[in-house]
């Protein structure tokens, strides 16, 4: 009697669980880790099951999860909301799709996603106490995929179609190598295909396209840019300087990559400052030299000099701020951060060419048709440094609200390291302008003697 | 010698000067760490969390809790403590263009976005007159306490503030009016069905139990089922049988007080099962086990009258929850313990109203990250997030307002 009653009770406590059909959640992040192993990758997921709408949950009337019937929901939601929106790549070709091997509810606070195996102890574990009191959009989902590969090694490539799981999608994917070395990735939204393991050529190539983007979405940039192309009309002047200011930044970023640059919060605002000033500063000097009736390339080595010493300085600076840019890129580096980096470079050196040549082509072009082309300098050089000058204010005052670290011997030493870099930037100019002043002055006397040089 | 030589030399000699001083740099900041001891840092980031939607605006902050997700939930009292002039906007008819009260239960992401808020009176449950703490437990669960005059009650939410459970019953705590017909409310720290206006929850995933201060009107810590919400058992200061009789004001010369004074404001369990409890008036933290055994207690800036110095705790995130935080709402200000000697290694903040400063703060909890939140009661009325900042060698017992460098 006592069975039947129970029976009974049961029947009216989970017969007719609700479908969940929420909201679609603001926040979600996926933790997932791939390892490669023999013929086979295993995909183990977890994706909170308030992502996971529109699920007959087997549950009672107040919402309390079946934990004994769920398995057939679990596997359900994994296969619509994972496995059909999941795309891995090895060496370029689609694998086929995975095969849910195993499933399990697990608490929000479970750990078991701390690590690869751990994870995979879980699913190969017990399931959760069926005596858990759960709401359905409380648990999380932890799923084993496994996908069959082509060959043992290969470079993976995975893209998933997260989106639709919340307003907000982060993922957090771990590729677990054969060797055991673990790669993170962390991403928002789609971020389209993933190479996990990517040659230097494909890193390089997305670096190089990195670059060539950012200065063409960069306004600060390509004011500085524009600043220095205009009293500048010859195409080796223009490369002389613009490649000056790349190898400055190319130094400082190249540092950041590599952790030597200030962690202060203080740090991004004063650098953004800085390109603010840069701007000003460019801006102003060419306005000066045009009042002044100072034309730089016609007064030859030391004015050209000066100005490329200017845009090494100011090279520093625009490397930090591009380091900043660069910053969530990096994961996607693979083994080749160098590699990488110097391809962002070599992007930014391209795209400042381009933007330079072309500043230059229209302020040759332009001011020809001018009666008066140095007043036409003095305006555009007006224009920019009062865009720089309302910058400087903007950015300054963020600044502001940061004071000076306090001078510990900790600041003191990354300031002794920051000095000498200055000072082996200034070295370096020093070195190579007494290499052209040495080559100018031997040009002059094989002029002066009649000679070949 | 020429000029270039010369140049050449300075360049020299201003790298030689810069290898030594950084050498000499490196082995004072190597000593530093070797002989001072270490406690977590922190610098306040006055950017979190974002500006409110709607022209709201917060009331007293009176509780704190991070999720699994590191999800910031803040419960606060609304307008029921704002003023007229701080909440035009809801007033009939209106006064201005600005402000409104908040919904008491808000729930922010590491950004400082709103992603969620809810709260207040509902079908099938009793919201407590003055909500009081907030947790959210391993399985997701939204707990509050409430320390209105009537409260004896607590409830559990989902995270989307569907009703889960209430244990005890509003009014419970009333006792017969008085000669004025005044209704009154005395504690009962040996009822089994209701509490006196619960403080705070703590719920230990291991036993799936929940621990409850309580609280304002009650002497003791309570444990319940945290599915049921059945009582198990309790417990007065030093594991001592609660006695509601009324102790009269702190004496900090006086022997230690026997029973808890009004308020127990908190009861977290560590990792090691130790349960710390926030004796607030009397100025200290008791420790037992979870079984309610005595263990040893504390006495934190002693001479502090009032509302007390112990407001509540929380455990840093290392592994073997090496430092506790604890929130001085007295003092304004934020002492972080060694868990182990419960001594004090440094404490920040001070009064006042820019970010990093504080008035009364009233709870505290930490992140996955370290990062470490705040919420002030009475006027201060808001959240502010401090962010971890690695271990460093503690130079200076106040550290003052930790303001970002």
């Amino acid at each position: 009697m006592r069975i039947l009653a129970a029976m009974a009770a049961a029947a009216v406590l989970f017969c007719g669980g609700p479908a969940f059909a929420h909201d679609v959640p603001d926040d979600v992040v996926v933790q997932a880790f791939l390892h490669p192993s023999g013929g086979r990758l295993t995909l183990l997921v977890r994706v909170p099951l308030a992502a996971m709408r529109d699920v007959d949950v087997p549950a009672n009337a107040r919402g309390v999860v079946d934990l004994t019937r769920v398995d057939a929901a679990l596997r359900h939601a994994a296969t619509i909301w994972l496995i059909q929106g999941i795309e891995v790549r090895q060496d370029g070709r689609a694998l086929p799709s995975g095969e849910l091997e195993s499933v399990r509810l697990s608490l929000p606070s479970d750990r078991a996603f701390g690590s690869f195996e751990t994870a995979r102890a879980a699913l190969e574990g017990e399931p959760l106490d069926p005596t858990t009191q759960l709401q359905w959009e409380q648990g999380v989902l932890d799923a084993r995929i496994e996908f069959p590969l082509d060959h043992p090694g290969g470079r993976l490539a995975w893209r998933a179609d997260t989106r639709r799981l919340g307003q907000r999608v982060t993922t957090v994917l771990r590729l677990v190598t054969t060797e055991g070395a673990v790669r993170a990735f962390e991403w928002h939204g789609d971020p389209g295909l993933v190479q996990l393991d990517p040659r230097w050529h494909q890193a390089a190539l997305s670096f190089l396209r990195a670059g060539i983007e950012h200065v063409f979405t960069g306004p600060d940039h390509l004011l500085f840019l524009l600043c220095i192309a205009i009293p500048l009309r010859r195409v080796r002047t223009l490369v002389l300087v613009v490649t000056s200011f790349t190898l400055a930044h190319a130094a400082t970023l190249v540092a950041s990559a590599y952790g030597v640059a200030p962690s202060g919060a203080w740090f991004p605002p004063l650098v953004e400052t800085l390109i603010a000033a840069s701007i000003v500063w460019m801006a102003l000097e060419n306005i000066f030299d045009s009042v002044a009736g100072r034309d730089i390339e016609a007064d030859g080595g030391r004015a050209v000099a000066r100005r490329w010493a200017a845009t090494t300085a100011f090279g520093l600076v625009h490397g930090f701020g591009f380091s900043f840019a660069l910053r969530d890129q990096l994961q996607f580096a693979g083994s080749h951060l160098l590699a990488s980096l110097l391809a962002f470079n070599v992007g930014v050196e391209i795209a400042q060419l381009v933007v330079i040549v072309g500043a230059a082509t229209a302020v040759t072009l332009a001011f020809r048709r001018l009666s008066s082309p140095r007043v036409a300098a003095i305006v555009v050089s007006a224009l920019a440094a009062h865009t720089g000058w309302d910058w400087l204010l903007e950015r300054g005052a963020v600044w502001w609200q940061y004071p000076w670290p306090l001078p510990s011997a900790e600041a003191l030493t990354a300031m002794a390291i920051w000095v000498s870099i200055v000072f082996a930037a200034a070295a370096g100019a020093w070195g190579v302008r007494r290499v052209l002043a040495r080559s100018a002055e031997n040009a002059d006397r094989a002029a002066v003697s009649g000679k070949p040089a | 010698m020429n000029r270039n030589a010369i140049t050449a030399v300075a360049f020299l000699v201003m790298f030689a000067g810069l290898g030594a001083a950084y050498l000499y740099l490196s082995r004072d900041v190597a000593a530093q760490a070797r002989n001072a001891a270490q406690a977590p840092a922190f610098e306040v980031d006055p950017l979190w969390p974002k500006p409110l939607p709607n022209h709201w605006v917060l009331g007293s902050t009176i509780g704190v809790s991070v999720d699994e997700s590191d999800h910031i939930w803040i419960i606060h009292r609304s307008s029921a403590t704002l003023g007229n002039n701080e909440k035009g906007l809801e007033l009939k008819p209106p006064t201005g263009e600005c402000c409104a009260g908040a919904p008491p239960v808000l729930e922010f992401d590491q950004a400082g976005n709103l992603l969620n808020h809810w709260g207040g009176p509902g079908q099938g449950y009793e919201w407590p007159s003055s909500n009081h703490g907030i947790t959210v437990d391993y399985k997701g669960n939204v707990w509050i306490g409430g320390n209105g005059e009537g409260d004896a009650q607590l409830l559990k939410f989902t995270k989307s503030g569907k009703f889960l459970l209430q244990v005890g019953k509003a009014n419970a705590r009333a006792v017969p009016a008085d000669k004025e017909g005044v209704s009154k409310f005395g504690g009962n720290s040996n009822d089994n069905t209701s509490f006196g206006r619960v403080a705070k929850i703590f719920v230990d995933p291991k036993e799936n139990e929940a621990f409850i201060s309580d609280g304002y009107l009650n002497k003791r810590v309570v444990v319940l089922n945290a599915d049921t919400g059945a009582f198990k058992r309790y417990w007065g200061a030093y594991g001592n049988k609660p006695d509601d009789t009324n102790l009269g004001p702190y004496n900090p010369d006086a022997p230690p007080a026997p029973q808890f004074r009004n308020p127990v404001h908190c009861a977290e369990l560590s990792v090691d099962r130790l349960l710390y409890v926030c004796d607030r008036v009397n100025d200290r933290i008791q420790v037992f086990t979870p079984a309610g055994k005595f263990i040893k207690e504390v006495f934190i800036a002693k001479k502090s009258l009032g509302e007390g110095s112990v407001w509540d705790i929380a455990f840093s995130k290392d592994p073997q929850q090496t430092y506790v935080f604890l929130a001085d709402g007295r003092n304004m200000k934020i002492r972080i313990l060694k868990r182990d000697t419960l001594e004090e290694l440094t404490n920040f903040g001070d009064g006042g109203r820019q970010p990093g400063q504080f008035y009364a703060p009233h709870s505290i909890a930490t992140d996955s990250k370290g990062n470490l939140y705040t919420t002030e009661t009475y006027e201060g009325k808001r959240v502010q997030r401090f962010v971890y900042k690695g271990l460093r060698p503690v130079v200076a017992k106040d550290q003052g307002v930790v303001w970002p460098r």
